[in-house]
């Protein structure tokens, strides 16, 4: 991120996007903690949340977060074929596609949720991801100004 | 026994009780009862407050009427019971949250297939309320009875365990412990629409393609559909603790099965929101989005 673009983030002090980000252990977590460590620039919105395994993440979590006021939702775990459980990262694949499907269906913008695979050592793909899925909600708005 | 926007299946259930009706009705006195005993609003109007022991309200409150009355039943009834599906999680009239008001009125009234000329009827009618809201938000129960409809041998079992004093005890256990099928745990292959193929009658009908919620469904039916060979759609809600997300979890325990491709998955699962929360739409996390966004509207 170039130093201009980072003045007009500091500029906007009413409303920045809160963003829920669940990692797994075993690959984003410590992705996240590489692009922390290679001090890699990445906007500070992301809230992020380990968890044993992507395919723990239950549709539960992240319709609560969205209820309980997240804007959106990055859910970033391991390669397909690389999950350190053989398999947890595909169940969650499966659930977050139905998920988007219905969270378009109840009226919310289903860009408010975000995939990604990053491994361990992908610092900068775990920062892009972030960035990426803060610039879309940014661009939607706050998830509670779609209720006025 | 109060009833609001609903379509009496529940009270058909509790008649349904057949031959045990003779030894449940001497033992009480039916204080209001819309289609059954002849007593109107007024009546219920003049009770003094906490005067009726039990009060079942079936049905969500949509109308001012509806809302009223819930709060009438409220106010006269010492305990109340949530009495079906609807009255505990909005159930199918829930589903009208899909749409706006404005919609729903331009489907059945304005624009009405079999009607030329349609309007909204406006004489003599309560207002409609924007949204539907579950009806725990407008009241507090005392007892939750889901179902669509509870069986009449829940009921019998609840009405024998208030009349004799006794606490209402329920299995907590999910369709799955009552379903007969066998699984195997082998992933879904293909996801199956209910018309399509000859599902095997002894496997778990999820494992096969078919999507049923039973998982994620309390098992107070004693899993009638699943075992006579239709998937599970859920209307008894989400096990105990009640106010558990149904629908998420029912897509947890179909991702877990099936980790197909995102394509598959998006050309197979047509509707959601309408195959998972069915009849808990308005108490889940998306409804609870939903609700507030008319909430804000309306201000």
């Amino acid at each position: 991120m170039t130093t201009v673009e980072k003045k007009e983030v500091q500029a906007k002090k009413e409303w920045e996007p809160q963003i829920v980000a669940f990692c797994c252990n075993w690959c984003s977590y410590a992705g996240a903690d590489l692009a922390g460590t290679s001090r890699i620039q990445y906007p500070p919105n992301a809230r992020i949340i380990r968890v044993n395994c992507t395919g723990r993440i239950s549709p539960e979590f992240i319709l609560a977060s969205l209820e309980m006021g997240a804007d959106g939702v990055l859910v970033s775990g391991c390669h397909p074929g690389d999950c350190h459980y053989s398999s947890g990262n595909l169940k969650l694949r499966a659930r977050l596609t139905i998920m988007k499907m219905a969270i378009e269906q109840a009226g919310i913008n289903p860009d408010r949720i975000r995939l990604q695979w990053a491994s361990a050592s992908e610092a900068q793909i775990f920062a892009d991801g972030v960035t990426t899925i803060v610039e879309q909600v940014r661009a939607l708005g706050p998830l509670r100004r779609e209720w006025k | 026994m109060a009833q609001g926007s609903s379509c009496w299946g529940c009270f058909q259930s509790l008649i349904d009780i057949h031959l045990n009706l003779a030894t449940v009705l001497p033992l009480i006195d039916i204080k209001y009862w819309q289609c059954v005993a002849d007593f109107k609003l007024k009546d219920l109007e003049g009770y003094p407050d906490k005067s009726i022991t039990v009060g079942l309200y079936e049905g969500m409150a949509r109308t001012e009427e509806d809302i009223h009355l819930l709060k009438l039943m409220r106010a006269k009834c010492k305990i109340l019971i949530s009495f079906g599906s609807c009255s505990c999680f909005g159930g199918i009239p829930g589903l009208a949250n899909f749409s706006t008001l404005e919609e729903c009125l331009e489907v059945k009234f304005r624009n009405n297939k079999t009607v030329k000329d349609g309007e909204v009827p406006t004489e003599n009618l309560p207002k409609i309320a924007p949204v539907v809201v579950p009806n725990s938000t407008i009241v507090d129960f005392e007892i939750y009875l889901p179902g669509c409809p509870p069986t009449s041998k829940l009921i019998l079992t609840a009405l024998t365990a208030l009349l004799t004093g006794k606490e209402i005890e329920l299995p907590p256990h999910t369709v799955c412990h009552y379903c007969n099928r066998e699984r195997k745990e082998t992933p879904i292959t293909e996801i199956l629409r209910p018309f399509e193929g000859i599902a095997d009658p002894d496997r778990c009908l999820l494992e096969q393609g078919y999507i049923c919620v039973g998982s994620a469904t309390w098992g107070l039916c004693e899993g009638q559909c699943v075992n006579h060979g239709a998937t599970c759609r859920g209307c008894f809600g989400p096990p105990p603790p009640i106010t558990t997300d149904q629908g998420a979890a029912a897509i947890s325990m179909f991702g877990s099965m099936a980790p197909l491709e995102p394509e598959v998955l998006t050309e197979k699962v047509l509707d959601p929101l309408g195959t998972f929360w069915r009849f808990t739409y308005p108490t889940s996390h998306l409804g609870g989005i939903r609700i507030k966004r008319e909430e804000v509207k309306t201000k």
